[in-house]
């Protein structure tokens, strides 16, 4: 209590005092109530401007459009076969020209068959060089789908990934600092409850002078 | 405006330099403090009692209800509590005056009847000074304080001072303690690592903003700032990537100062005393007494309610503020945590290391 203070009061000297710490009570009351109203405005405004909730997969596409059947497109070694024929005609006209020309006397059937044996194996070499070319395209092909596939598929995964972590940090982040508001804020609504006790037991200690007061005022 | 802050700021220095211990005419002259408030507030109202229960009860009343009687003497009984209520609210209004960072802005009737309460030297009875507490009749109470210092009286009215703090506003605005506000924000913005924070909320003691804002090269090193360290010699230092410190701390600086407009004029006070001026927290100290905002002080009676411009004004300089005089010193030279390049060496050999590398990177 102030020096001076119970005269400047006046009436009992414990009413100065009672007054002196019911006032100081009531200022940390006011105190802790203004901290807590802060607190609760700053709580809300964390809360109002929380990150929205993200779906990470929202970027995900579909890659069946880069699903292509590599062996649709397969060519026949239908010329292998035409020139096979050419080839075999070819030769056996020359050789019943050179028959005729020569009074040979062999049979026709045996040259031609012989011709037409002489060619077989050559078109069966390119047809089986042109069919494992075709293969190979398509194996190629094939694996440098798959490969772009699975480099999309891991992009794409990244891509979620990085998404899930920024969300999940910034969302830790942020309800930890609302943790942290909201703990601050018990503690100052203790604080106001401890004052406004305070106050209580201050006045109460002041009861027994207010009753020589109102004992003064029926005298 | 100006002629309060200068009367409010006479009346602090006055207070705090102790200057009238020296003065003769007041040591050695009568201080009388007995102002007696309860006593002559009190003084009649037992007669008045008396009169009022006599006529009650020799049915005497001015009407046949007694009503006027009836509620004068409920006044009455009520007064004694409605006094030390009012008293020690208005006591704790008035003591806002004593903060340290109390802004001067507040009207200084409020700081000179503060001191009559607290019986400070030089706002005795003695020195012209006196207080009133009056009960009126429609059970409200005034107090009214008189003295050299009021060209007139300052009186508060209970019902008014209790309506104030009802609607949870002040008479005397205390400002908010923003020096404590900075210290707790800079650990909640999140540049820092949880390790780094105390369990009572403080940064702990060499503290460091983390790696995450750090620039760096693109092979992963930091990207160092050299600085001259004199001798000719030299240290890296490291350089932050201020950009995504600010957009990390905003949303965290924005909701403080949210919590501040809860109550606008604790939010005119901080302006007053910490914010306006973009000082330095140790400039503010020193500031209070002076004219801490000075002629850019926003006034309680004239800037209340805020408009939209210094709502904006405010949160820009507020974090201008927290930038400045917190965050600052947390991202100027910042040794390297690696030991190897934290050490001291020769500025002319790293200038031709450096322009040897950008030769060999652009095949120069």
């Amino acid at each position: 209590m102030p020096i001076g203070a119970g005269a400047i009061i006046g009436g009992v000297a414990s009413i100065a005092g009672g007054l002196f710490g019911s006032s100081s009570a009531k200022r940390a009351a006011r105190a802790a109530a203004r901290e807590k109203r802060r607190l609760q405005q700053k709580l809300n405004n964390l809360e109002k401007n929380r990150q929205e909730v993200i779906n990470p997969y929202e970027g995900v596409k579909s890659l069946s459009s880069m699903i292509s059947n590599p062996f649709a497109n397969l060519s026949v070694a239908t010329q292998a076969a035409e020139m096979k024929i050419e080839e075999a005609d070819i030769s056996l006209a020359n050789t019943l020209d050179t028959v005729r020309a020569t009074g040979g006397s062999g049979s026709a059937t045996a040259l031609a068959q012989a011709a037409l044996q002489s060619k077989k194996g050559v078109t069966a070499s390119i047809e089986a060089q042109e069919k494992s070319n075709e293969d190979k395209r398509a194996q190629g092909e094939q694996d440098v789908q798959r490969r772009k596939m699975a480099e999309e598929q891991r992009m794409q995964q990244a891509d979620v990934a990085g998404k899930q972590f920024v969300f999940n940090t910034t969302e830790n982040r942020e309800v930890a600092a609302m943790d942290r508001v909201a703990s601050q804020l018990g503690m100052s609504a203790q604080a106001e409850a401890q004052a406004k006790a305070d106050q209580t037991g201050a006045i109460t200690g002041m009861f027994g002078s207010l009753a020589s007061i109102g004992g003064s005022l029926i005298k | 405006m100006e002629n309060n802050l200068n009367q409010n700021l006479f009346l602090q220095q006055f207070n705090k330099s102790d200057a009238i211990a020296y003065s003769q005419s007041f040591t050695s002259s009568t201080s009388d403090y007995n102002f007696q408030l309860l006593d002559n507030a009190y003084r009649n109202t037992g007669r008045i009692y008396a009169k009022l229960k006599l006529a009650i009860d020799s049915n005497r009343c001015q009407d046949e209800t007694c009503a006027l009687e009836l509620a004068e003497i409920k006044h009455l009984q009520e007064a004694p509590q409605a006094s030390l209520d009012f008293l020690s609210s208005l006591l704790a209004e008035l003591s806002v005056t004593d903060d340290s960072n109390f802004d001067p802005n507040n009207n200084f009737k409020y700081t000179a009847a503060n001191s009559v309460m607290t019986a400070k030297p030089g706002f005795s009875k003695s020195d012209g000074y006196n207080v009133y507490l009056d009960l009126l009749p429609n059970g409200a109470q005034q107090i009214a304080f008189i003295g050299p210092a009021f060209e007139e009286p300052l009186v508060i009215n209970s019902t008014a001072l209790n309506a104030l703090n009802e609607s949870n506003t002040s008479l005397v605005v205390q400002t908010p303690d923003v020096s404590k506000d900075m210290l707790r924000l800079l650990t909640e913005v999140g540049i820092f690592s949880p390790d780094m924070v105390s369990e009572d909320g403080q940064l702990s003691a060499g503290a460091k903003i983390t790696e995450e804002y750090v620039i760096m090269n693109p092979d992963g090193t930091p990207d160092y700032a050299i600085i001259d360290v004199g001798g000719g010699k030299g240290r890296n230092t490291l350089k932050y990537d201020i950009d995504k410190i600010d957009k990390k701390a905003s949303p965290f600086i924005n909701a403080e100062v949210a919590g501040l407009m809860s109550s606008e004029q604790d939010a005119v006070a901080a302006w007053n005393v910490y914010i306006s001026k973009g000082t330095s927290a140790e400039e503010d100290d020193q500031m209070a007494q002076n004219a801490n905002a000075g002629e850019e002080s926003w006034s309680y009676e004239e800037d209340l309610p805020l408009d939209q411009d210094k709502k904006v004004l405010f949160e820009k300089k507020y974090k201008e503020y927290f930038m400045n005089n917190y965050l600052k010193q947390f991202i100027t030279n910042q040794f390297p945590t690696v030991q190897a390049d934290a050490a001291v060496f020769d500025l002319a050999e790293a200038k031709q290391a450096k322009a040897q590398k950008f030769i060999d990177d652009n095949n120069l």
